[in-house]
């Protein structure tokens, strides 16, 4: 499936990490492209962007934020989607993605993704953020599901409707996070392949897998070690309602070689194509 | 005067869409009290401000949620209360921010402590909270607020911060091309009085009470050093390329750099070191400036001239 907005498959990524700099610019290693913390490269005039000039002139490169705060109730913050455009056209980063999320409201950040209550008030409040959002940057905007840790009792739809409504009303891309999936249907108790089914999958543009750590009583999504089975099993899932689709590692912590790290991220190509 | 490398690691922190692992060391958070809205006054905005309150609040004050009064707001999941849930969040917000310190300070967590640095750090993200969007420059009050701390040695601590702040600023700091000698040599002899010197955009000169470089440069080395005496020093932090430095210098280099880092011509420079070398011969006082002029431009203080 190709999906609507013509963005490319890029293949197996990897999140570019400060830890593997060095390791890239010098071994150029042969990786399909780098997802980027486009935050951590705003605001910065040094050696960060030295590194990712370096790596943007061999490697795809896509953007994906953290503190667009697509979901707060403060205003859009302009300045922060000027910085953002400016390193796209710097970088020619193929897509921007963030979160649907909230990180803070009354100027504060708390550089968390934090949870967005599913109500008709909410989704009518982030689509038109999106379509501003888009609207600036000129391009679509993809928006990631997040992994969440509450429910809020007002809640007036699940996850999955309120993203496929979004997708569709806002007209915007989709970052499905596998993980994530995974994370929020432990910690919610719902079936993550009901989630899938739920999901307008012409509108996914990337995916993402991760490590997790299982708390026994909760997930968190750490993205700390390798990703386990099940989780593989549902990138594979997926994938399949969506071949060609890009797929990218993300790992946080506890980083391990820049080679590991890769090594894990084309474990992916065990999983592609499983079926259900 | 010793011109030390600094680990690139340093000040290089990841933000990323993880959240922290949380450990279970934790006191049981407080709780108050969840608002009783009526449902008119439930809407988007009055539910975000009370959730970010509960996640900002210190663990040791109580956020206003209760668990009866949660029950309207929050769903339980099999496993955990409602307040369980929200204290994820609670604990995450400190996590992540600490990390973000303790990555722009490790020399200084060293030096406290893992439990005394944790402590500071949530009075700090208490005290200054984050409104950007990016978390470069989280840790920018660190050496100010240690002086009002009532930690062993306040002073020592915030020359230590603001060493290691000094560092996180020049990574962040743009990028220039080095000054060489081989440009000053196309200088004309009779245009070196006028010539002014085009300081390296990263560069700050730190003047401090203890000798905290020292103590740095020793963690550096795996020693474990001790809080220093008080002993004033001046350090230059600065980065070329890719890689960070820091040098030692004496109170008529400190003159010299600074004089000309604030755009006076070489002569100017001069005359205001001139004072600092009373006394001393004059063939062995133009020795001893040319030596700091040679060592200032060798070691990248300077990104390139241009004349008055």
């Amino acid at each position: 499936m190709k999906n609507r907005f013509g963005l490319p498959n890029l293949g197996i990524g990897l999140g570019l990490r400060t830890v593997h700099y060095s390791h890239i610019v010098e071994q150029k290693p042969a990786v399909d492209w780098f997802e980027i913390i486009s935050d951590n490269y705003l605001h910065t005039a040094g050696r960060p962007l030295d590194f990712l000039d370096l790596i943007a002139e061999r490697y795809p490169i896509v953007m994906h934020g953290v503190s667009l705060s697509i979901g707060s109730t403060d205003p859009l913050d302009r300045d922060y989607l000027r910085e953002l455009r400016a390193l796209r056209d710097r970088v020619r980063a193929h897509w921007v993605s963030d979160h649907l999320c909230w990180t803070g409201v009354s100027s504060k950040n708390t550089h968390d993704l934090l949870p967005m209550p599913y109500t008709e008030e909410a989704l009518a409040h982030v689509v038109a953020r999106v379509r501003a959002v888009q609207d600036f940057l000129g391009a679509p905007l993809a928006l990631e599901n997040p992994s969440t840790y509450v429910e809020f009792a007002g809640d007036s739809m699940r996850e999955w409707e309120f993203l496929g409504r979004l997708a569709e009303e806002a007209d915007c891309a989709l970052l499905l996070d596998v993980n994530n999936v995974y994370v929020s249907a432990r910690n919610h108790g719902f079936d993550a392949l009901r989630y899938l089914d739920a999901l307008p999958f012409d509108r996914v543009v990337q995916m993402h897998v991760a490590g997790h750590t299982d708390h026994g009583t909760h997930i968190v999504d750490s993205h700390i070690g390798p990703v386990i089975d099940p989780v593989w099993k549902l990138l594979g899932n997926a994938h399949a309602r969506a071949p060609g689709i890009p797929i990218l590692l993300e790992w946080d912590a506890e980083i391990p070689s820049f080679e590991e790290t890769h090594h894990e991220a084309l474990r992916a190509r065990e999983f592609i194509g499983a079926t259900p | 005067m010793k011109r030390e490398a600094t680990a690139d690691a340093i000040g290089t922190h990841e933000r990323a869409s993880a959240t922290p692992v949380h450990t279970d060391h934790h006191a049981p958070s407080r709780h108050g009290v969840t608002p009783n809205w009526v449902p008119r006054e439930l809407n988007l905005a009055a539910q975000q401000a009370w959730f970010e309150a509960i996640v900002t609040t210190p663990e040791s004050e109580p956020a206003p949620a209760d668990e009866a009064g949660l029950l309207r707001l929050v769903t339980p999941s099999k496993e955990l209360t409602a307040l369980e849930r929200l204290d994820v969040y609670r604990r995450g917000y400190y996590a992540r921010l600490v990390e973000c310190l303790v990555d722009d300070y490790p020399v200084l967590q060293h030096a406290l402590g893992e439990e005394a640095f944790e402590e500071l750090s949530h009075a700090y993200i208490a005290e200054h909270p984050s409104k950007s969007p990016s978390l470069n420059y989280f840790g920018r009050h660190m050496a100010d607020f240690c002086r009002t701390q009532p930690l062993p040695s306040p002073g020592f601590a915030a020359d230590l911060a603001a060493i290691e702040w000094a560092i996180v600023l020049s990574i962040h700091a743009p990028t220039a091309p080095t000054l060489t000698s081989e440009e000053l040599a196309t200088v004309p002899g009779e245009r070196w009085p006028s010539v002014c010197l085009k300081a390296n955009p990263s560069l700050c000169i730190l003047h401090q009470e203890y000798p905290a470089n020292a103590y740095l440069q020793a963690f550096r080395n795996d020693a474990d050093p001790s809080v220093p005496e008080a002993k004033r020093t001046s350090v230059a932090v600065y980065r070329t390329q890719m890689r960070v430095w820091r040098l030692e210098l004496t109170p008529p280099m400190v003159t010299l750099f600074e004089a000309l880092k604030s755009g006076a011509t070489l002569a100017e420079s001069l005359n205001r070191v001139a004072p600092e070398l009373e006394g001393t011969p004059e063939a062995e006082a133009v020795q001893m400036v040319m030596h700091w002029f040679r060592t200032g431009v060798s070691s990248g203080l300077f990104s390139g001239l241009y004349f008055a």
